[in-house]
């Protein structure tokens, strides 16, 4: 690593927000030519450290320097032409543009007639050929692209404006193997060019692999700053979660096999269905047992999840509840009948953004009771403080909008809306994504500790590490189908499944590679 | 879809939804050869004078007559779908086509186009703004300004010691308007003892006017003797509005109106209104030797003006309330 | 308003920080001008029959319809949508019940029944509106478009084109009697638009609407009955609009086919802006829509009272409207106080380098 000057120099940094105070006297140093991680649990600070260098806060006290000067950032456009760029966690594009106009907005190539369009969607494809993306056809609409490849658009975006110091805040959440060694290679790529990479990750092999050192932050203060090959994992958690880590070790432990005390299934589909989404398969889900969906992203595990739930309505399909013959056709009915789904996409599926903490928690029960049946304020704040006790949100003030929540947060307060709904089958597509590794061991305890009360989980998961260790039976899917149905037991493992995958038809090349290593193990 | 697109595509729709109305409400079967056909760019509902009129021309061009009439009125007294209409009935080949217009302006294209397509137009009742008189045959009306000067005679009579008054007005810029104002002004301007405490629009509407009065009253502590209603619905409305101020209408403040329909004979002849001026609405008859004359290539005068009675008394209001037809 | 307003400072501060309070001091400030012109404007005196006459009193009752509309659009502009069909609902409500009360004897009875009559009918066009939009899922700027052409038709087909008039005294008096010396038509827009924002708060019907104005989509997979909802509301909004037609055309028993309600729309759409709602959907205020119709008759009473000529009306209006939405705007207020800061500033370093 070049010990030449920092290129960003961020000291004793404080930003308060109305009654907390969310940095208190930060440090962060990057250098060129390095790739820096920015670690800490979800509300330690992180995203707003980025959001100060980004000019999106505004600092109470402490300096940023770039390249040496003193400088004030009075908003993005500010930070953009200090040359930082980000690109953020859940990734901020048009979806009404095209693939192209997103890449080059505000980069547009002009000719003497304004635009030069062709000249811009050249541009454009080029910027994504480095990517490796010069598959995509820059005129398509961006709405058309899978989550994973519009990160990687948001990426080249940033590229093309020649930044020399590049954010990407948890830009591999939503990317599966193959995507995360594409974008390494081009971050390796950038940083060999001189520019300085701040990366935010919650997978801690990400973070050995690709960066050089790493700054820890707790509770909004500074921890420390190390070298990535003088830390070893364990003292990293320890450091981030400011205890030992033995605690969460004992999640290992736990994932003793539940025995099933019913033969009976709570829920039963025969021949599901429907076009383009998911071919006809059966599926059973037993009180007391937690099933996973394993497979590839784009495999049909959410599609499933959504046809059990009614979000999508399934073209064929006998479904029997407890013995009896019913119709799931939307979500009202499937709450109804208590099952409740926790969808994969946090911001635009799950939590309602403008609306509080308390009005998200109870609104899947208040809409079941129908709206002429208003839930007493009192049973509100019995259920709203059961809830935030029970998951640990943070902060605890159930009036606070939820937008101004941490992922991880967010994501428990969904998970108390659909506990609030008393069900008896609980789906959760990718529940932990995109959430530190506290709140992640906390919401993977709790899982199991449902099924242990007798409440039928499917869980989804795109770490098929997660979903074996959660699951006591695993479906295994591929392209829209069911390949395979594994009782959970020690021959299950990752591995195990990835064979499966792969020798099934003609195999695909990349399965063996599409497997990540559980960051905590 | 942000809200600006969403707005943008409904406008597009609605565009062409009300393209489609106005076609084929001017759509109508195609007669019989030996039938002239007219095309008739009307102003629909807007009121009791309306009505008669337009019922009036209908029923004077009538098969037996040896026409077929085609019917149009516009939408919510849109002037875009009266321009709809008289261009699909250039595109038809209509034989004359008659004009009542919503609007006095923006009408210089589409009668060029009459023109070029050797179609006649005839104005009925409402005039043109510029009035270029070889753009149509002739305009057939009663005058506003003979007419309003008439209720200005009466006022000057009526109010020999002087008096406050008031103007209800039709919609702003409407040439009807702008006549009716020029020929009531050109006698009031002249007497050093009427004056005008203001005007305002009521959109020929007996609801607006009440409102209107109700505070024009407040604002002059009641200090108006006269108001002039452009037509029987605003005065109807003044009406109202004199009453619930504690005044008599009448007596306290006297009310002049313009059209003459039965509704303000009857509000005469129980003594409310004071004076109704008629703006005769059936000159079908005139029309009708109008078209034929054209039609045989005679010359035509550019204006020909309907003859009007004014009614001053409640006993003039019954005796003329048992024939009217409107 | 809110539980935590303890004290009327704190109250006060409560209050200006909601979008309603500029026009609440747009209504202030139009009061003031009309004062200026009449030191006499704000009185009141005591009528014929007891009741009060002020000009306050006039603003009031011409108010009222516009409460309601602005109330049902306050509503159906909380889901995301918009109700362009409010202004046709209002004619076909007054056709309908003119046409009923010019052929049916001068008793309480038949007033009632036209209400009824109205009820219905209202209903109708708001179930139709609901049914275009929930289940055909067309857009509701269409789908109310629709009603809106269709509704001022359908008006003159009842009454046969015509301007119809009917007499009967009980009907009138909905418009212009007195209830403690307050006009009924304005205490019973009040008490409809109290009871609407009971009925919103106190039950979960507002939580369900602006969640899903505001995320349709996460609303749905909550299990929000999005369908029933829209149906609610539009039929709730169609209803307003009918009782709205009734104040109108009860006002002067004629209904007016070509006027009676023509573009109030308009009108409703902009005090429900007025009065903080968004028309992308989502949070809604009743009692701002309430200012903002108060406001828009205080306008029209206003242009009146201060003889602006017809052809400079609708200028006069826009002007003050477009002054009111500036002084909302959270930027240009921002923009106002940066450069006051911004004066200040040198006038400070001056005091110290004395």
């Amino acid at each position: 690593m070049p010990e030449s000057l920092p290129i960003v120099e961020m000291v004793g940094i404080s930003i308060a927000f109305p009654g907390v105070k969310a940095l208190d006297e930060v440090g962060l140093r990057l250098f060129p030519g390095e790739v820096h991680t920015l670690m800490g649990e979800n509300g330690a600070g992180k995203s707003t450290l980025i959001k100060a260098l980004t000019g999106v806060y505004k600092i109470d006290e402490g300096e940023i320097r770039i390249a040496g000067e003193p400088r004030r950032l009075g908003g993005t456009a500010d930070a953009q032409n200090a040359g930082v760029s980000t690109v953020y966690q859940e990734v901020n594009l048009c979806p009404n543009l095209t693939i192209g106009e997103n890449v080059m907005l505000g980069h547009e190539v002009r000719g003497a007639a304004g635009i030069n369009w062709r000249a811009t969607h050249r541009a454009a494809r080029e910027t994504l050929a480095k990517l490796g993306l010069g598959h995509l056809n820059p005129k398509h609409s961006l709405s058309a692209l899978p989550l994973a490849l519009q990160q990687l658009v948001a990426i080249s975006r940033s590229m093309v404006a020649r930044c020399k110091v590049l954010i990407l805040d948890e830009p591999t959440s939503s990317l599966d193997a193959n995507e995360v060694e594409q974008l390494f290679t081009v971050i390796r790529g950038l940083r060999d060019q001189g520019v300085a990479i701040l990366f935010v990750s919650h997978f801690l092999d990400q973070v050995y692999a690709i960066s050089d050192r790493l700054t820890v932050l707790r509770n909004g203060r500074f921890e420390g700053e190390y070298r990535t090959s003088e830390l070893d994992r364990a003292d990293l958690i320890s450091k981030m979660i400011g205890k030992d880590i033995a605690a969460l070790k004992s999640l290992d432990a736990k994932a003793s096999r539940r025995v099933r005390t019913d033969d009976a299934p709570l829920y039963a589909a025969k021949g599901l269905s429907r076009k383009g989404a998911i071919e006809e398969l059966d599926i059973e889900l037993h009180r007391g047992e937690v099933v996973g969906l394993a497979g590839l992203l784009g495999s049909g595990r959410t599609e499933l999840a959504r046809l059990v739930y009614g979000a999508d309505r399934p073209d064929t399909g006998e479904v029997t509840l407890g013995g009896e013959k019913t119709e799931i056709t939307t979500p009202a009915k499937a709450l109804a009948r208590r099952i409740a789904f926790s969808s994969e996409n946090r911001r635009d599926e799950g939590i309602v953004r403008d609306l509080s903490v308390r009005e998200n928690l109870i609104l899947a029960v208040q809409a079941r009771r129908g709206w002429a049946r208003p839930l007493p304020r009192r049973e509100q704040d019995a259920i709203v403080a059961k809830y935030i006790a029970a998951l640990g949100v943070r902060p605890a003030d159930p009036e606070r909008p939820i937008r101004l929540l941490s992922g991880g947060n967010q994501q428990k307060v969904l998970l108390g809306r659909w506990l609030a709904t008393e069900p008896d089958v609980l789906i959760l597509d990718e529940p932990t994504r995109g959430i530190d590794v506290g709140a992640k061991a906390e919401i993977q305890e709790y899982v199991s500790d449902l099924a242990d009360e007798g409440l039928s989980v499917l869980f989804i998961s795109s770490e098929i590490e997660e979903v074996v260790r959660q699951s006591d039976r695993i479906i295994v899917l591929k392209d829209h189908r069911k390949i395979a149905e594994l009782e959970g037991g020690r021959d299950v493992s990752a591995e195990s499944i990835v064979t499966i995958i792969a020798e099934d038809g003609l195999g695909d090349p990349s399965a063996d590679t599409a497997v990540r290593e559980e960051a905590t193990a | 879809m942000s809200a600006r697109q969403r707005i943008a595509k409904a406008l597009g729709a609605a565009t062409v939804g009300a393209l489609a109305l106005g076609l084929t409400a001017c759509g109508g079967d195609s007669g019989g050869d030996d039938l002239t056909t007219i095309g008739f760019v009307a102003v629909g509902p807007e009121g009791a004078w309306r009505e008669a009129n337009e019922t009036n021309i209908q029923d004077t061009f009538t098969e037996e007559a040896g026409y077929e009439l085609k019917y149009a009125p516009a939408t919510n007294l849109d002037q875009k779908s009266q321009i709809d209409a008289f261009t699909s009935f250039v595109d038809e080949g209509v034989d004359v086509i008659l004009l009542s217009a919503t609007e006095a302006t923006g009408w210089e294209d589409s009668l060029k186009r009459a023109q070029e397509a050797e179609i006649p137009v005839i104005l009925l009742d409402r005039g043109i703004e510029p009035d270029d008189t070889d753009l149509y045959v002739t305009r057939i009306a009663p005058d506003n300004i003979e007419v309003s000067t008439a209720v200005a005679d009466w006022a000057v009579s009526a109010f020999p010691d002087g008096a406050n008054y008031f103007v209800l007005e039709g919609p702003a810029g409407v040439s009807v308007v702008n006549e009716r104002n020029e020929g009531f002004d050109a006698v009031a301007s002249g007497q050093p003892g009427l004056v005008k405490v203001g005007a305002q629009t009521a959109n020929w509407s007996t609801e607006e006017a009440k409102g209107v009065v109700e505070t024009v009253l407040k604002s002059n502590d009641n200090d108006v003797q006269f108001i002039f209603a452009q037509n029987d619905e605003m005065g109807l409305g003044a009406v109202q509005a004199v009453q619930e101020a504690g005044l008599t209408p009448g007596v306290d403040v006297k009310i002049a109106t313009i059209d003459g329909t039965k509704n303000a004979l009857e509000s005469l002849a129980a003594g409310e209104l004071s004076f109704v001026a008629e703006y005769n609405p059936l000159f079908g008859e005139t029309a009708l030797e109008v078209v034929e004359k054209v039609l045989d290539g005679g010359d035509v005068e550019s204006s020909i003006v309907v003859p009007s009675a004014t009614f001053d008394s409640p006993e003039a209001a019954e005796t003329a309330l048992p024939d009217r037809k409107f | 308003m809110s539980a935590n307003a303890h004290r009327p400072a704190e109250a006060l501060k409560g209050l200006v920080r909601r979008q309603y309070f500029w026009g609440i001091v747009a209504i202030a400030l139009l009061l003031l001008v009309n004062l200026i012109k009449d030191p006499g404007y704000l009185a009141f005196s005591i009528g014929s029959s007891g009741n009060l006459v002020g000009n306050v009193i006039d603003i009031l009752r011409a108010a009222a319809p516009i409460i309601l509309i602005a109330v049902g659009m306050c509503l159906v502009v909380a889901t995301g949508g918009i109700d362009l069909s409010v202004g046709s609902v209002m004619v076909v409500a007054g056709a309908v019940s003119m046409e009923f009360l010019s052929g049916a004897p001068d008793t309480v009875g038949s007033g009632l029944a036209a209400i009824g009559l109205v009820i219905a009918v209202s209903a109708a066009l708001g179930a139709v509106n609901g049914v275009l939009v929930s289940v055909v899922g067309l857009q509701p700027f269409i789908s109310t478009l629709v009603i809106m052409l269709a509704g001022r038709g359908l008006a003159k087909v009842i009454t046969g084109g015509q301007n119809t008039a009917a007499t009967n005294e009980s009907f009138r008096w909905i418009a212009n009697g007195y209830v403690l010396g307050l006009p009924v038509v304005f205490l019973l827009a009040l008490l409809l638009a109290l009871a609407m924002g009971f009925l919103v708060r106190r039950s979960a019907l507002g939580l369900m609407l602006e969640a899903i104005g505001m995320d349709a989509k996460a609303a749905r997979l909550a299990g929000v009955n999005r369908r029933a909802l829209l149906f609610t509301v539009y039929i709730l909004g169609g209803v307003l609009a009918g009782f709205a037609g009734v104040f109108a055309t009860a006002s002067v028993m004629t209904v007016d086919v070509s006027r009676t309600g023509y573009q109030l729309e308009l009108d409703a759409i902009l005090a429900v802006v007025i009065g903080g709602t968004s028309l992308a959907g989502g949070k809604f205020n009743i009692t701002g829509a309430v200012v903002g119709a108060i406001l828009i008759a205080t306008l029209d009473k206003t242009v009146v009272f201060l003889g602006v000529s017809s052809s400079a009306t609708p200028a006069f209006k826009a002007v003050v409207i477009v002054v009111l939405c500036l002084l909302q705007s959270e930027r240009v207020r921002r923009a106002f106080r940066q450069r006051r800061a911004a004066t200040a500033r040198p006038a400070e370093r001056e005091a110290v380098a004395a």
